[in-house]
C-alpha cells in the first residue's frame, strides 16, 4: 500500500498515532470520579445479574471505544489517502492506457443523479485497481496524456481527481506504445477507434433541452441593429415548457416560456434594436434537462451601438457630409481649440477620434484617424529628433498610388481614383506604412499600439481629391471598422483556426490562450464557452463560443448504441475518491456517537 | 474519629438497662445475675432435707420447729454473664459515621455490662480475630473500655467465617455474643453466624449500616473502589441500575434478618444516620436485647 499524501512511514505513524490518541482520549474522558464504597459485593451482584444489565449496557463501552478508534482511523486514512501499490513490472505485465472522453456530453446527469463523467472516472478507478501490475497511463480526449505511464496508483488517482470535462478534440487522443487501451466514453462524439481498443460505455439516454444555435445576423431593415436567431431543441420524448431568457448586458429583451414538442426544435428570430450591450446572452430552463452547459449561449452583435466619433479640425464639412447619413455613426465636430486632451482625462466616451489637418500635442489613448497632421507634431516625429530639433518630414509632390495595399484598412480602395498633390512621411515609432507611393513615400500608416490603434493618412483634402474620390468611403469605412468596430464570430469549443493576422487570443476571463501559427492561419483550443477576443492586424474579433450543438446536446443518441463491443459501465459508481467517503463516514460516526452520548445510549 | 464520651444523663439511663440473655449462663464470679445452679446467692430458691455434712448455717430452724424435720435452705447462685462483644474493624466499616456508631454501641453495651458486673470481652475482628480485651468488672472500668475502643482502627478485609472460627477455636464460657458489623462479607455471613450458633452461645447481631451502603448516590459514570480489596469497577449508574442496587441491598438486609430469625439470633439494625441514643434506648429494647 502506498499513500498519496504522505510518505509510507509518515502515514503509518499518523494512523497509529491517531488511533492511540483517540483511544487515550476516550479512556481519559471516561475516567470518572473515584468513589470508595464499603464493598463491591452488592454492585457485583447487580452488575453480574443479566436481568439488571441489558446486552447493550454490557457492550456499549466497548462499542464506543471501537467507534472512537474507527473515527480516528478513518480520518487518518482520509488524510493519508492510501492507494494500492501495483507489483513492479517485470515486463510481462501489459501496459494500460485509460482514456476518458472529455466531451461536454459527459457532463450529462444520469437517472441515478451522477454524471456520465462521474461514472467514467469511477470506471477508470476500477480499471486502475484491477490493473495487472504493469504501467498505467491516464489521458483524456481534450488534454491528451495526463499522467503516466507509472505504477504509482497514487499519482494516477491524483490525476483522476484533477481532470474535468473540457470539450474534446480528436487531435488530443493520447498514445502509449504497447498499451492496452481502455476508452471510456458515452459515444456522443463518434470516433473511429483503433482495433483492440476496449470501449467502455457510460451512455445512458437522458432528456435534455439545449440551445443549439444563437447567431446574430445583420438586419435587412435599417431601423434595427440586427436579428438574433435562436434555436432550441428538445431532446426528450415529452413536450416541455422551456423558459427562454434573452438578454443584452443587464437588459432582458425576451423572457417567456415556450412549448417545445418531443424531439422538436424551436426556432425564434428576435429583432435587436440599436443601442445597448453588444453581448447577447440566451438562457433556458426546463424540467427535464440533463446537461447544463448547453443551457446558455452567447453571441456578439456587430455594430450594436452607433460609433461615437469626435472630429477635430478647422474645416471638416467634407467629413460631416460623409457621416450625417450614416445611422451607425454619431459624430461630433469641434475646433482644435476645443479639444481638451486625451478622452479619458476629459471623461468622455468616444469610440474614435478623427483629426483633420491637426494633431494633439499628446498621442490620443483612443483609436484615432488622422488626416495630414502637421509635420511639426512632436509625437509624430519623435523618432527623428536630432539635437533637440525635430527633423522636417520629407514630402513628395504628386505622388502616385498605384499598388493597392493588403492591409484591412486599404483593402478595396481604388488608388487610381485618387489624385494627390502632396504627401508627407512621418517617422513616429510604431507607425507601419500600409500604402506607399511609387517612390516609396508612405500614404497610409497604421499603428498597432494595444488599446489605441491609429490610422494616419499622409495627405488631406486640400492636397488631394480625397473628399470626392470613390475610394474615400471605402477607406473611411475600412478605417472605422479596423479601429473601433470588432467583428463577430461564432464557434464551438475545441480546436479553432483563425486568420494568421491574429496574434493574441484571450478566453472570457481575459487569460491568454496558447496559439500556434501554422502557415497563413492561427490555431488555438477554445475550452470554455463565452466571448473570446482575438486581436491582430485585422479588426478585433469577438468569438462567441458555445457548447450546444446536436452532437453534444442530443443525449438520447450514442454512436455506441450500434456497437456490440462496448462494455456498459453500470451506474452507481462514484467518481469521488474514496478518501472523501472516509472523511464523510468519520463525520457521520462522530455525529452518531455524539448524539447517542447525549442520550446516554453510548458512553 | 469522634471521642467516646457519654453524658451523665445518658449514663444514668444506661444504668437502668441490662443486657438480656435468652438463656441463663453461669459465670465464674459472683454478680447479680441468677444462674441455674444453687449457691450462695441472696435469692431463696428451695428447701431440701438435711444430709450430714451440710452447712449448719443453712438449716431452716423455723421449719424444724413447725415440721420437726431438718430442712436446708437453698439459694440461687448469682453469677456474672460472659458477654463477648465482637466488633467489625474491617475497611468496610471505615466510614466515620458507621465506625463511630459501631464503637459507641459497643461502649454502651460495655457500660451496661460493667454496671451489672458482667464479664465483658471486646473482640475486634476483620479478616481474623484481633487482640481481645477483657474489660474487667465494675463501672469504673468504662474509661479503659473507651480508650480501648478509641484505639481501634478500621483496616483489612472482612472474613466472618475465619474470625468466628478463630473465636470458636479457644475454650470459652458460654455466654452472650454480640456481633457488631455491616455483614458485608464477600463469602457471605451465613457460615460465620452458624459457627457462633454451634457454640451454644446466645448470639445477637447488630447490623450497622450507613446511607452510602444503602444508596449508590449520584447518577452517572462512577469508578467504585472496594474499600477492602481496592478492586475497581467502572459503572454508569443509571436510574434503573440505582434502583437495582437499592433492591440488592434491601435483599441483603432482609436475608440477614431472615437468617437471624431462623437461627434464633437476635437482630437489630443500627443506621448510622439515626441518633445513637434512640438506637440504644429504643431499638435495642424493641429487639429485646436490653431491658
Amino acid at each position: 500500500m502506498t499513500f498519496a499524501a504522505l510518505a509510507g512511514w509518515q502515514a503509518w505513524a499518523l494512523i497509529a498515532g491517531a488511533v492511540t490518541v483517540a483511544v487515550a482520549l476516550f479512556l481519559i474522558r471516561l475516567k470518572p470520579p473515584r468513589t470508595v464504597v464499603p464493598s463491591l459485593l452488592l454492585w457485583r451482584r447487580v452488575l453480574d445479574n443479566p436481568r439488571e444489565l441489558t446486552l447493550w449496557e454490557r457492550i456499549r463501552r466497548a462499542v464506543s471505544l471501537v467507534l472512537t478508534a474507527l473515527i480516528a482511523l478513518l480520518l487518518a486514512f482520509a488524510v493519508a489517502r492510501p492507494a494500492r501499490v501495483a507489483a513492479p513490472s517485470d515486463g510481462s505485465s501489459p501496459r494500460m492506457l485509460i482514456v476518458i472522453d472529455s466531451s461536454w456530453s459527459m457532463q450529462a446527469r444520469t437517472s441515478s443523479g451522477e454524471r456520465r463523467w462521474d461514472r467514467a472516472v469511477a470506471e477508470a478507478r476500477r480499471l486502475l485497481s484491477s490493473a495487472p501490475g504493469g504501467e498505467v497511463a491516464v489521458g483524456t480526449t481534450a488534454d491528451g496524456l495526463v499522467e503516466g505511464p507509472t505504477t504509482d496508483t497514487a499519482l494516477l488517482e491524483g490525476a483522476l481527481d484533477g481532470i474535468v470535462p473540457a470539450g474534446s478534440d480528436a487531435t488530443a487522443w493520447p498514445h502509449l506504445a504497447g498499451a492496452v487501451v481502455h476508452f471510456i466514453t458515452d459515444g456522443a462524439t463518434p470516433r473511429i477507434t483503433a482495433p483492440g481498443v476496449v470501449v467502455h460505455s457510460v451512455f445512458e439516454a437522458a432528456p435534455n433541452v439545449a440551445i443549439t444555435a444563437l447567431h446574430v445576423r445583420p438586419s435587412l431593415t435599417g431601423d434595427r441593429a440586427a436579428d438574433a436567431y435562436l434555436e432550441i431543441a428538445n431532446y426528450a420524448t415529452v413536450p416541455q415548457s422551456v423558459q427562454v431568457t434573452l438578454a443584452r448586458g443587464a437588459g432582458v429583451i425576451f423572457d417567456r416560456p415556450l412549448e417545445v414538442g418531443p424531439s422538436g426544435i424551436l426556432r425564434q428570430v428576435v429583432p435587436l434594436s440599436r443601442g445597448g450591450d453588444a453581448v447577447l446572452r440566451a438562457r433556458i430552463a426546463a424540467p427535464a434537462n440533463a446537461l447544463d452547459i448547453d443551457d446558455e449561449a452567447v453571441a456578439w452583435i456587430e455594430r450594436a451601438t452607433p460609433l461615437s466619433i469626435t472630429v477635430i479640425g478647422g474645416e471638416t464639412s467634407w467629413l460631416r457630409a460623409a457621416f450625417e447619413r450614416d445611422p451607425e455613426v454619431r459624430a461630433r465636430f469641434i475646433e482644435p481649440a476645443a479639444y481638451a486632451g486625451p478622452p479619458t482625462s476629459r471623461g468622455t466616451e468616444e469610440d474614435l477620434l478623427i483629426f483633420d489637418g491637426w494633431a494633439p500635442p499628446e498621442r490620443p489613448d483612443r483609436p484615432a484617424l488622422l488626416f495630414a497632421p502637421p509635420p511639426s507634431t512632436e509625437w509624430l516625429s519623435e523618432g527623428t529628433v536630432d539635437g533637440g530639433r525635430p527633423v522636417v518630414p520629407q514630402e513628395e509632390r504628386r505622388p502616385r498610388w498605384d499598388v493597392p495595399g493588403a492591409h484591412r484598412v486599404v483593402q478595396g480602395v481604388d488608388p487610381f481614383t485618387l489624385v494627390i498633390d502632396r504627401a508627407r512621411a512621418y517617422s513616429a515609432a510604431g507607425l507601419v506604412p500600409v500604402a506607399q507611393s511609387l517612390r516609396g513615400t508612405p500614404l497610409v500608416y497604421v499603428s498597432e499600439a494595444p488599446g489605441a490603434r491609429l490610422v494616419l493618412v499622409t495627405f488631406g483634402t486640400h492636397e488631394s481629391n480625397l473628399a470626392g474620390a470613390p475610394g474615400f468611403p471605402v477607406l473611411l469605412a475600412n478605417a472605422l471598422d479596423w479601429l473601433a468596430r470588432p467583428a463577430g464570430d461564432n464557434r464551438t469549443t475545441g480546436l479553432v483556426t483563425l486568420p494568421g493576422e491574429v496574434v493574441t487570443l484571450k478566453d472570457p476571463a481575459g487569460n491568454p490562450i496558447p496559439i500556434v501559427h501554422v502557415g497563413n492561419s492561427t490555431t488555438g483550443i477554445l475550452r470554455v464557452p463565452g466571448i473570446h477576443v482575438a486581436e491582430g492586424a485585422g479588426p478585433r474579433r469577438m468569438i462567441a463560443v458555445n457548447a450546444g450543438e446536436p452532437g453534444v446536446s442530443n443525449l438520447t443518441w450514442s454512436s455506441l448504441q450500434a456497437s456490440e463491443h462496448a462494455r456498459t459501465v453500470p451506474p452507481g459508481g462514484s467518481s469521488r475518491p474514496w478518501w472523501i467517503y472516509c472523511a464523510l463516514a468519520a463525520f457521520a460516526l462522530a455525529l452518531v456517537e455524539w448524539w447517542t452520548w447525549q442520550r446516554r445510549i453510548t458512553v | 474519629m469522634t471521642p467516646l464520651r457519654f453524658d451523665d444523663r445518658f449514663l444514668k439511663k444506661l444504668e437502668y438497662l441490662h443486657v438480656v440473655s435468652k438463656r441463663a449462663f453461669a459465670g465464674h464470679n459472683r454478680a447479680d445475675r441468677l444462674t441455674p445452679t444453687r449457691g450462695r446467692g441472696l435469692e431463696f430458691a428451695d428447701h431440701r432435707p438435711y444430709t450430714p455434712g451440710d452447712d449448719f448455717r443453712h438449716i431452716d430452724w423455723n421449719a424444724y420447729k413447725r415440721l420437726n424435720r431438718l430442712l436446708l435452705r437453698l439459694f440461687d447462685e448469682e453469677r456474672d454473664l460472659p458477654i463477648y462483644l465482637m466488633l467489625d474493624v474491617s475497611r468496610s466499616m471505615a466510614e466515620p459515621a458507621k465506625f463511630d456508631m459501631a464503637r459507641q454501641l459497643a461502649a454502651a453495651l460495655c457500660y451496661i455490662g460493667l454496671v451489672h458486673l458482667d464479664k465483658l470481652t471486646i473482640l475486634p475482628f476483620g479478616a481474623g480475630l484481633g487482640r481481645e480485651t477483657a474489660a474487667g468488672r465494675g463501672r469504673g472500668r468504662i474509661f479503659r473500655v473507651f480508650e480501648e475502643l478509641e484505639r481501634l482502627e478500621a483496616g483489612g478485609d472482612t472474613d466472618l467465617r475465619a474470625s468466628f472460627r478463630e473465636f470458636a477455636s479457644r475454650p470459652r464460657q458460654a455466654g452472650l455474643t454480640v456481633v457488631i458489623s455491616d455483614f458485608l462479607d464477600r463469602d457471605g455471613f451465613d457460615a460465620g453466624l452458624k459457627i457462633l450458633r454451634t457454640l451454644e452461645h446466645d448470639v445477637f447481631a447488630v447490623h450497622v449500616t450507613s446511607l452510602n451502603d444503602r444508596d449508590p448516590g449520584a447518577l452517572g459514570e462512577v469508578r467504585f473502589v472496594d474499600a477492602e480489596t481496592g478492586e475497581l469497577r467502572e459503572v454508569e449508574v443509571t436510574p434503573r441500575l440505582a434502583a437495582a442496587y437499592v433492591r440488592a441491598w434491601e435483599a441483603h438486609a432482609e436475608h440477614l434478618q431472615h437468617f437471624c430469625g431462623r437461627y434464633d439470633v437476635g437482630y437489630v439494625r443500627a443506621d448510622a444516620e439515626r441518633p445513637f441514643e434512640e438506637i440504644v434506648l429504643k431499638a435495642f429494647r424493641q429487639g429485646r436485647f436490653v431491658a
